[in-house]
């Protein structure tokens, strides 16, 4: 048998630009969600509210008698806020295997032997669950407003309360990030993706029910900073120019989401990590 | 296929079955990670009655609900329901009862005891009575300790308030029973069960209990609720839209309903585990 030579060759192929190896993991985790049909169910039971919102816009803008059903700025805070709900669900259902399982089948330390940073694997797996949730919160609302300004005819609506498509693009992009980076931090903490669900739905409720005691003991709302849904709820009044519910500063709430963000990063950080072999 | 494992002559029967499950079950739940963590959440609740016991002692004048002193008994009560019933005693239904066989076989430690020659259904049992045990030693104690920092707050009696409290203690054991029956049966037939028992225990609970009509029978807390002595909290609209539809079975009718959630749920998650066939993941 004859010995070719076994010199060393260069690699002939093209090099992938740098910075990039997140979309693979992105697509990958999309395309894998999107293949389950229970997952597709509950998108599909997300997008109810919006069906029955485009409902209301339509017998608003032709039935004289339900005029009083016109949308206002109000009513896309409101859908926002209903959302809320499935963006648990959905945080859950996609958020809570995505490092857990990882870290579960021992893949971490192969992700990580690949050309790709850690940096780039949090920001994939960061992307996967903050497109479904953009799902379920900005692009309902955003398709909202065509679905006011086609059933209405005209721009209106939209020339006088301009504001609406930057709120609802800045709320979603706040609320996405939120939610997102404190369910990949959690991930990130167990190899065990239903602890995670239970770690996620702790922090969310049991933050709410504390603040639920405190404002039956107190009956002010300036405590409301413990509960992080009363935070994005009252940064969301904010950002939609509506009368603030809770007496908490909104630079508070606003400093508390971001505590969340960076708290998250660290976690992140300090969990995301192949094993190192030392000689 | 491969079929359940039939018993052998002389082997153990369903309930001692069930109590070696139970024996091996009980300081694997108690000693584990997830035990120390719902420790650290049920150390809330008593964090902030120590908190509020502080404040009632710093300030003179107490704590006052709308201007008024508010009793320890009323802010017991409010704890009772906004943390106990309405969070923690579903969210340790979900924790435990969903991972009662979930558990064995995400670790592919399920084949060790369906090779036992014992009913497979005695592996449910007897892990469901020792989360039962390990959450009542968990969920009990919290209780208690909030019970006598928060209520000898605002002139209130721990006297007048201990029969209360054994009641609390009851319904929230009888709850922790209900609630990980019927996680059990979501756990044991369901691939995925963390999502739906989430979805059941924070979507369709607290949304049918706001509707009037018969939906709300579907649920267990209608019939926790009506075992509730004290007043339900008006922490919000929909604590008060709550309130309006409330509508409460007698006591008689709750516990009679509960038992039979619980017997229903644990025979169906029993036969679910003697019929189907786990797969386990390579």
């Amino acid at each position: 048998m004859p010995i070719h030579d076994q010199g060393y060759r260069r690699y002939g192929g093209d090099k992938t630009r740098g910075g990039t190896g997140w979309i693979v993991i992105t697509r990958a985790g999309i395309r894998t969600f999107f293949a389950k049909r229970a997952f597709l169910g509950l998108l599909l039971v997300s997008w109810f509210p919006f069906f029955v919102r485009a409902v209301q816009i339509y017998a608003a803008t032709n039935l004289p008698q339900a005029a009083f059903l016109a949308p206002t700025p109000e009513t896309f805070r409101q859908f926002l806020d209903q959302q809320q709900i499935f963006v648990f669900f959905v945080t859950v259902y996609v958020g809570a295997g995505l490092i857990a399982n990882d870290r579960r089948a021992n893949a971490l330390q192969i992700y990580l032997s690949k050309p790709l940073t850690r940096a780039e694997y949090v920001f994939g797996k960061l992307a996967i669950l903050m497109a479904f949730l953009a799902l379920v919160t900005w692009l309902p609302a955003i398709v909202l407003l065509i679905v006011q300004i086609s059933f209405a005819g005209n721009f209106t609506f939209f020339k006088n309360n301009i504001f609406l498509f930057p709120a609802i693009t800045v709320f979603s992009f706040v609320q996405v990030t939120m939610v997102a980076t404190a369910m990949l931090a959690l991930s990130s903490l167990s190899k065990s993706s239903r602890y995670v669900g239970i770690l996620y739905a702790a922090v969310i409720f049991f933050t709410q029910a504390i603040y639920g005691v405190l404002y039956a003991v107190t009956r002010s709302t300036s405590l409301s900073w413990i509960s992080f849904s009363a935070n994005l709820s009252q940064i969301g009044d904010v950002i939609f120019r509506q009368p603030l519910k809770y007496d908490t500063p909104w630079p508070v709430s606003l400093m508390m989401i971001a505590g969340l963000i960076v708290i998250s990063g660290v976690i992140l950080e300090r969990r995301v990590r192949g094993v190192e072999v030392v000689a | 296929m491969t079929q359940p494992a039939r018993p052998a002559e002389g082997a153990p029967g369903l309930l001692s079955s069930a109590g070696r499950v139970f024996d091996l079950s009980l300081g694997q739940m108690l000693w584990s990670r997830r035990s120390v963590f719902l420790g650290v959440l049920l150390g809330g609740p008593v964090l902030l009655a120590s908190a509020l016991r502080i404040a009632a002692t710093l300030y003179a004048s107490g704590l006052k609900i709308n201007g008024v002193q508010a009793g320890g008994s009323a802010i017991f009560g409010m704890m009772i329901w906004l943390l106990y019933l309405r969070f923690i005693v579903p969210v340790l239904g979900v924790f435990y009862g969903t991972s009662l066989i979930a558990d064995e076989v995400d670790d592919k430690t399920i084949t060790y005891l369906f090779t036992r020659p014992i009913p497979r259904s005695a592996v449910l049992l007897g892990k469901y009575f020792a989360y039962l045990v390990c959450t009542v030693l968990l969920v009990l104690p919290s209780v208690m300790l909030v019970f006598f920092l928060v209520v000898p707050t605002g002139q209130g009696a721990i006297a007048g308030a201990f029969p209360s409290l054994v009641a609390d203690l009851g319904m929230l054991a009888i709850g922790l029973a209900a609630y990980g029956a019927v996680f059990a049966l979501v756990g044991t037939t369901l691939r995925r069960p963390l999502v739906l028992g989430l979805v059941f225990a924070f979507g369709w609970e607290p949304a049918v209990l706001l509707f009037p009509g018969y939906l709300k029978r579907l649920t267990v807390a209608y019939y926790l609720q009506a075992l509730v002595r004290h007043e339900m909290p008006q922490d919000s609209a929909v604590s008060m839209l709550m309130q309006v539809f409330r509508e409460v079975p007698t006591v008689s009718t709750s516990l009679l309903c509960l038992a039979v959630i619980v017997g229903l749920t644990l025979w169906l998650a029993g036969r679910a585990v003697e019929e189907r066939e786990y797969v386990l993941e390579q």
